[in-house]
């Protein structure tokens, strides 16, 4: 072999060299621990999310009360964003430079909280919620955004603005509750309080996808044709409401300048009827663009119109409360209808004096209601809990708690509410913390009459109403009746199990018999009675240290298989009779006589125009 | 002239291996530049109108193809110096009469379609530098001879560059590979490796922040010893000697065109692929596009037509200097070592091809041909896997285009007539 010719053995090894290298570079690079295929297939398909609408919202007469809105989002690829012609996007959004830069800033931590969610691609909500304007002009100039593409999802609209504390808000998914389900992601809408939060899994739908190709600017190139990247959205299943449309819209005008609470509760079904605070929100203003600057300022303002009062305010029952004592005592067998105790105008006892107001000598049972004589029922509690039976006053009132524990008080009813609040029955530990170990009756005598350590929610009152019309048994208060396609074994024994009290049926007689004597001549609330609607109702005053008493109010009509209980108080509303009772009745006769006008225009008349400083 | 064309019993048959693989490695390019082009959405096959322009250039190398089969190989001896100087001629043209092409003044326009001269330069050339090798009496020996070899290759490297395509213009140092064949000393292809080495060290030392000082030292200190170790040889002792000194000045040269000559983007460029630096957004995105196209293809490909990393155009250029990348998608692993080695099976058997030539136009004209077609490979794989620098060129046979597909065609079956009547 001559020099040359031996040469072409170098030709041969640089070829096979480079076959080799780049064999092992393309193992390297293709069979390697880098998930390129992963990458290759978020470069070129993007899994648009596709929002359901929410359930509608019905009350129970089947009246819309909240729906769902389209809306659109800007959404964007934050990290792809290259080219962006910023000026267009400014004029098209109306906003300036920085925010733009905000927005894109913004957008990036979604995505990346999203990229750590194990999301399909990198893409997060830019900006929320656009006009019809700024939808249009972003429709025809999309394409001049490579990046960005218009998401649509839904939003609220409430046909009624009288429920918003029942019905509840949305806000965007917070890092908790995108922690807790990952279903959510960053810039999702979710239900933050009231039935939208309660029901979110039910009342949200089920999220459909539309996964499109795109390419390297990120525009769309048709729509992936795989049934598994593809599926429509399911709307959230209509959900009915147990509130009363017309009931809500009319408490809401009657407490307008109070502050206080209208709870009404169907009593055969626990069904809650009306729920009602003031003051409240329009919930409306928290939808769309607006709503986290209307959440910012309803967080700051001291009226605290998010402020759901109705389960979260707790207040002494003030006399309402000699309903449930005389329950006991009868049960406690300390007590008869027949007994009777006077008064005075007052009850002394040592030092201690319990007023009364002035009304004629001895009284039974059904009087006690009637008139609301305090001294009759500190002698009642004072049977009770120096029965001696028990032989010590402790013993004594722990049978007592256990009786008031049986009507749902001092822990939750467990409605269909987040943060309800227990409000407080007393525990023999708590009274002796609070009186030192060697506490009497007489120590606790404000107990008898609803004052003292009793706390109670709105809600409870009304419960308390709701045991008194069914003589003995309750539902747990619920707001909604039905939700379609809904079965839940945990649903049902919340809310379809009857709970009992430990009072026999039969105790109920005479106290009920009190009570529908209240609104009758000689009764507490003499003159807000409804003609031809037989209200059994109990009148209450709440000490207040803060100011001036509250007014409260409990009611459950007609007498016999009544169909509504409610509660009513106004805060610093003085006397039950002043300003609860008449809101109560007027609500019963609502409710009773639906689309009949009032009986007592005049009352009505005042209680909608008066407002309580 | 040793053999006589026109003694047409001396004609053997053409080398069928070498059309097999040619035809083969033709209708991966064909298949690879209808699915980067693709919708990829389409319901039944159908050409892209990419395809089917390159369905007509690969009709046109079939009339190129016949045309050089039926010619006598004497008109192509004739007419060797003719065609040099046309594509040099056109290839000056070209950059007062032709349109820019990202940067480069490269191209012909005639309406829709466009002709890149430089392509039919490198078939010009071999064939130029072919003849005068082969002239009798000439060899590659004598200052003389030896400028005008690079003359021959110089000459049109020079005007390519003017016309701002590098990648074109480079492809013209795979002569140097041919002459190395013709008697060039290995001597200095191994130094140019070595400067190759020096300089990427230095590029490493700037751009890293080491201080350059290291590398002086360790030339100083090897050379040294090794100069030591030969005290007693004055001939040896001297050379290396003057490998070290050349070697330092060298160094020093890199490092001073390289902080204070090249332009910011130009040391990005190289940083990049020497791994100095990532940047997955701006330069290194055509780059980490690529790697994904080709790591996506994983052991079996994802399928044909089923690679979205070429045909959503994530991948640059992708029917033409980036289609490796969809042969890696579309085929993974397997498909693209296998193309690798029918690639390399051609460059082979062009090689022994090439050494069976009893004349020295056909051996310079087959190395040539191999030279030209290894550098074009090793760069533009290299390429898309991040071996060398981003060189727009394009793969033979492969890339969508006429010109290159002509005049390697051109090449290819020039030099396979050549054999055919070999003596």
């Amino acid at each position: 072999m001559e020099k040359g010719s031996k040469r072409q053995i170098v030709y041969f090894g640089l070829i096979v060299f480079v076959f080799i290298v780049y064999s092992i570079k393309l193992a390297s690079i293709q069979l390697g621990e880098v998930p390129y295929k992963n990458m290759a297939i978020n470069n070129a398909l993007n899994k648009i999310t596709l929002y359901p609408s929410r359930s509608n919202i019905f009350d129970r007469k089947g009246k819309l009360m909240v729906y769902s809105t389209q809306m659109y989002d800007l959404s964007s690829f934050p990290y792809e964003i290259k080219k962006l012609d910023t000026g267009l996007l400014c004029s098209i959004l109306e906003i300036d430079l920085p925010t733009v830069r905000h927005l894109l800033l913004d957008a990036r931590i979604r995505a990346k909280k999203r990229q750590k969610n194990n999301a399909f691609n990198n893409s997060a909500l830019f900006y929320a919620n656009l006009s019809n304007k700024q939808f249009t002009l972003l429709r025809e100039n999309i394409y001049r955004l490579p990046g960005f593409y218009i998401e649509s999802r839904t939003d609220r609209q409430f046909a009624t603005i009288s429920a918003p504390h029942a019905l509840g808000y949305l806000g965007e998914a917070d890092e908790s509750l995108i922690a807790l389900d990952d279903y959510n992601q960053p810039g999702d809408l979710v239900g933050i309080t009231g039935i939208e939060r309660y029901y979110e899994k039910q009342i949200r739908g089920i999220k459909g996808v539309k996964t499109v190709w795109q390419d390297r600017t990120y525009t769309e190139r048709g729509v992936v044709k795989d049934t598994q990247f593809n599926y429509p959205s399911t709307a959230g299943p209509d959900v009915i409401s147990s509130l009363d449309f017309e009931l809500q819209e009319y408490g809401r005008l009657l407490l307008n300048g109070k502050k206080g609470s209208i709870v009404a509760i169907e009593p055969s079904t626990g069904e809650v009827l009306a729920f009602i605070n003031n003051p409240d929100y329009d919930p409306n203003t928290m939808v769309g663009r607006e709503r986290a600057k209307t959440f910012k300022a309803l967080l700051r303002d001291d009226q605290k119109p998010l402020y759901n009062r109705a389960v979260k305010g707790v207040y002494p029952p003030g006399s309402t409360f000699k309903t449930v004592m005389a329950l006991i005592a009868m049960q406690e067998g300390v007590l008869s209808p027949e007994t009777t105790h006077g008064c005075g105008g007052g009850y002394r006892l040592g030092s201690i004096r319990v007023g009364c107001h002035a009304h004629g000598g001895p009284l039974d049972l059904r009087g006690s209601i009637r008139i609301s004589c305090n001294s009759y029922y500190c002698q009642v509690f004072r049977d009770i809990i120096d029965n001696p039976k028990y032989g010590d006053v402790k013993l004594g009132y722990a049978a007592l708690e256990k009786h008031l524990r049986s009507f749902g008080l001092g822990s939750q009813l467990n409605i269909d509410l987040l943060g309800e609040s227990r409000g407080n029955i007393p525990s023999v530990a708590q009274l002796n913390r609070r009186h030192g170990d060697r506490w009497k009756s007489s120590t606790v005598i404000s107990l008898s009459i609803g004052q003292g350590e009793i706390l109670l929610t709105p809600l409870q009152i009304c419960n308390v109403a709701a045991i008194l019309a069914n003589r003995g048994w309750y539902y747990a208060p619920h707001l909604v009746k039905k939700i379609d396609g809904f079965k839940d074994t945990a649903w049902d024994r919340k809310y379809k199990i009857k709970k009992f009290t430990t009072i026999n049926p039969i105790y109920f007689a005479s106290v009920i018999d009190g009570m529908s004597d209240v609104t009758k001549p000689g009764g507490t609330a003499n003159g807000t009675g409804i003609n031809d609607i037989e209200i059994c109702a109990k009148t209450g005053t709440a000490q207040n240290p803060h100011g001036k008493d509250h007014s409260i109010y409990m009611a459950f009509a007609p007498k016999d298989n009544p169909k509504i209980a409610i509660a009513v108080l106004v805060e610093n509303g003085g006397f039950g009779a002043t300003w609860a009772a008449p809101i109560a009745n007027l609500m019963i006769e609502k409710y009773l006589k639906p689309g009949v006008e009032t009986s007592k225009p005049a009352m009505e008349e005042r209680i909608k125009t008066s407002v309580i400083k | 002239m040793k053999y006589s064309p026109l003694n047409s019993n001396t004609q053997e048959k053409i080398d069928g291996l070498s059309i097999f693989l040619f035809i083969v490695l033709v209708i991966i390019g064909f298949l690879s530049i209808s699915s980067a082009t693709s919708d990829v959405n389409q319901e039944f096959y159908s050409l892209s109108p990419i395809a089917v322009k390159q369905l007509i250039w690969i009709g046109g190398s079939v009339v190129i193809i016949f045309t050089i089969l039926y010619s006598n190989v004497v008109v192509i001896d004739y007419f060797t110096y003719g065609f040099y100087a046309v594509a040099i001629g056109l290839n000056v043209a070209v950059l007062f009469l032709g349109r820019e092409v990202s940067g480069a003044k490269s191209w012909f326009g005639f309406g829709g379609i466009g002709i890149q001269p430089s392509e039919f330069a490198k078939v010009a050339t071999a064939m130029a530098l072919a003849k005068y090798l082969g002239t009798y009496g000439i060899r590659f020996q004598g200052a003389k001879n030896i400028a005008i070899c690079l003359l021959i290759f110089l000459l049109p490297m020079a005007i390519i560059l003017v016309q701002n395509d590098t990648g074109s213009a480079l492809v013209f140092l795979s002569f140097f590979l041919v002459l190395y064949r013709e008697g060039l000393p290995g001597f200095i292809l191994i130094s140019a490796a070595w400067l190759m080495f020096l300089a990427i060290c230095r590029i490493i030392s700037e751009a890293t922040g080491i201080s350059s000082y290291y590398g002086y030292g360790l030339l100083l200190g090897i050379g040294s010893i090794m100069v030591f170790f030969a005290r007693k040889d004055r001939g040896v002792s001297t050379l290396i000697t003057f490998i070290a000194v050349v070697s330092a000045a060298f160094y020093t040269i890199v490092g001073t065109v390289y902080s204070s000559i090249l332009q910011q983007y130009q040391r990005d460029r190289i940083e990049l692929v020497l791994g100095l630096k990532s940047d997955d957004r701006g330069l290194g995105f055509n780059l980490k596009q690529s790697k994904i196209a080709i790591g996506a293809g994983e052991l079996w490909g994802r399928g044909y037509l089923k690679g979205t990393q070429t045909k959503m155009g994530f991948v640059p250029e992708q029917h033409t200097d980036f289609i490796f990348d969809t042969i890696g998608e579309e085929w993974g692993f397997v498909g693209a070592t296998t193309f690798l080695l029918i690639f390399c099976g051609l460059l082979m058997r062009i090689v022994i091809l090439a050494e069976r030539q009893s004349t020295t136009f056909g051996r310079v004209l087959g190395y040539s041909l191999a030279c030209v077609l290894f550098f074009h490979l090793s760069i533009n794989i290299g390429m898309t896997i991040g071996l060398v620098p981003t060189i727009g060129i394009p793969l033979p046979f492969i890339s969508f285009g006429g010109s290159s597909l002509w005049a390697f065609t051109l090449f290819l079956f020039t030099f396979l007539r050549v054999d055919q009547v070999r003596k």
